[in-house]
């Protein structure tokens, strides 16, 4: 067998879309994942037990089960007692919900290592309980929290392939119907694994610049 | 006005403050004197409404730092400078001195700037204002948290120890920006062991030993032979301190 892959050059603008639909749904999940860490990040490190406990449960919960599991349950589970969202939407939401388990554990861990005293100095100087959070807590710990935040967030590019088995053509997707119609799997799956390593490479990147940024103040250090 | 009554506060079975009585005027410098472990740290602390009171009561011009509403006006009127800097790590000078003043007192960004930059020229810091405190020494960074606390304009200034993480040549460029603000009629409850400075400075000087206040006298009295000298804890205490 000959490894030939001119052979795909009909099918990479069908391939491209399935790549931009992941590109897509792994954005408004980065996203949507961001935002669930630090509001749940937030609420466990409150000081009501109710919602700290709350979302303690949601954390554990969902990072102890299989996210195919989560997936078919939103996806195939729901329509069931009446609730039916797209395969797009219910990807994305399903990606934010697990990735957001994940990330809020990172930022609260990036929470709790802040200095008391630097939150002292806040609290003393009339600041808002919000003002703290928005100003002071959140920039100090993703200061920290900004690489391995990093891990999850190429995680969650990674499971993406895994919404190609709720009928969304994206990469994974695409590329198994490729696969099927030219019989070239090798070939396929080949540039499927460069694609996603290019990916989460550019994830990678990103999360690198952003580290220096947030960190400008000791780059000298910090190589 | 400052007003400590009876105020008692303990860690645990430790007892750190045992009923202490104490009053701050407007104008005044108040130096706290004792030596570690004696409740100096924790009477500001009460002061500021880090630390909730076991007993007694404190009032910052009247308003009572046990209940949370006049908490806040309380801590409008004061404003604290810390052993440890605890400057905010991810700001500039300059932001760390304006982030109270804009969202507290609601002054506009250039308004809080420009004055953020004439306080840190002041402390001779105007061409660090952009810094960050991690590029600055650390006499500079107190002198950052200097103009931060003046930032708000308050009626009192609490200075919990802020030399005590400096080397010597640190601590002199601090101390000199705290004699400036005596001169101009700041007032200031200043917790240290810098007794020499103390002196300079203080209209008053507060002893505290064991959780409690031994004196309350003013300077010229504390340091006389039969004034704060005749009790044999004080003595003792400064006879220690030269010695270093």
């Amino acid at each position: 067998m000959t490894f030939d892959v001119t052979i795909l050059a009909p099918h990479v603008p069908f391939l491209l879309k399935g790549a931009l639909l992941t590109a897509e749904a792994c954005a408004l999940a980065l996203a949507g994942s961001l935002v669930i860490g630090l509001i749940v990040a937030a609420l466990r490190t409150s000081s009501s037990v109710i919602l700290s406990r709350a979302a303690f449960i949601y954390v554990d919960l969902f990072r102890n089960i299989p996210f195919i599991v989560q997936l078919f349950f939103f996806f195939y589970g729901l329509p069931e007692i009446g609730i039916y969202i797209d395969a797009f939407t219910t990807g994305v939401i399903a990606l934010s919900i697990a990735g957001g388990a994940f990330s809020s554990d990172v930022i609260r861990s990036g929470i709790l290592a802040i200095d008391t005293g630097i939150l002292e100095a806040a609290e003393v100087s009339g600041l808002s309980r919000s003002v703290i959070f928005r100003k002071i807590v959140m920039p100090i710990a993703l200061r920290t929290s900004i690489r391995p935040l990093g891990s999850v967030f190429i995680n969650l590019v990674l499971t993406s392939s895994i919404l190609s088995t709720i009928t969304l053509n994206e990469l994974t997707g695409s590329a198994k119907i490729v696969a099927s119609d030219t019989f070239r799997p090798f070939e396929v799956y080949a540039v499927l694994l460069i694609v996603y390593a290019s990916l989460t490479y550019l994830v990678s990147l990103a999360i690198g610049a952003l580290h220096r940024h947030l960190n400008r103040d000791r780059m000298p250090e910090v190589a | 006005m400052i007003s400590v009554r009876g105020v008692r506060k303990s860690f645990g079975s430790a007892t750190v403050l045992d009923g202490i009585d104490l009053e701050v005027h407007r104008g005044e410098v108040v130096s706290i004197l004792g030596s570690s472990g004696s409740g100096k740290s924790t009477l500001v602390r009460c002061i500021n409404g880090l630390e909730k009171l076991d007993g007694g009561r404190i009032t910052v011009d009247d308003f009572d730092v046990s209940h949370p509403k006049q908490l806040a006006e309380a801590r409008k009127r004061s404003a604290t400078v810390f052993q440890l800097f605890n400057l905010y790590p991810h700001m500039t000078a300059v932001q760390n001195v304006t982030l109270a003043p804009i969202q507290v007192l609601k002054q506009s960004r250039t308004q809080a700037e420009s004055a953020a930059r004439a306080l840190l020229d002041s402390v001779g810091l105007g061409a660090r204002a952009d810094a960050y405190p991690a590029q600055l020494s650390g006499g500079q960074r107190q002198r950052v948290g200097i103009c931060r606390a003046l930032a708000m304009k308050p009626s009192y200034l609490l200075l919990d120890e802020i030399t005590s993480a400096l080397d010597p040549e640190m601590t002199a460029e601090v101390l000199s920006i705290l004699a400036r603000l005596a001169k101009t009629g700041t007032t200031m409850v200043f917790v240290t062991h810098e007794i020499e400075f103390a002196r300079t400075i203080s209209s008053r000087i507060v002893f505290l030993d064991k959780g409690q206040l031994v004196v309350d006298l003013p300077t010229g009295q504390f340091f006389a032979p039969d004034g704060g000298m005749s009790k044999p804890r004080i003595a003792q205490f400064l006879s220690k301190m030269r010695k270093d």
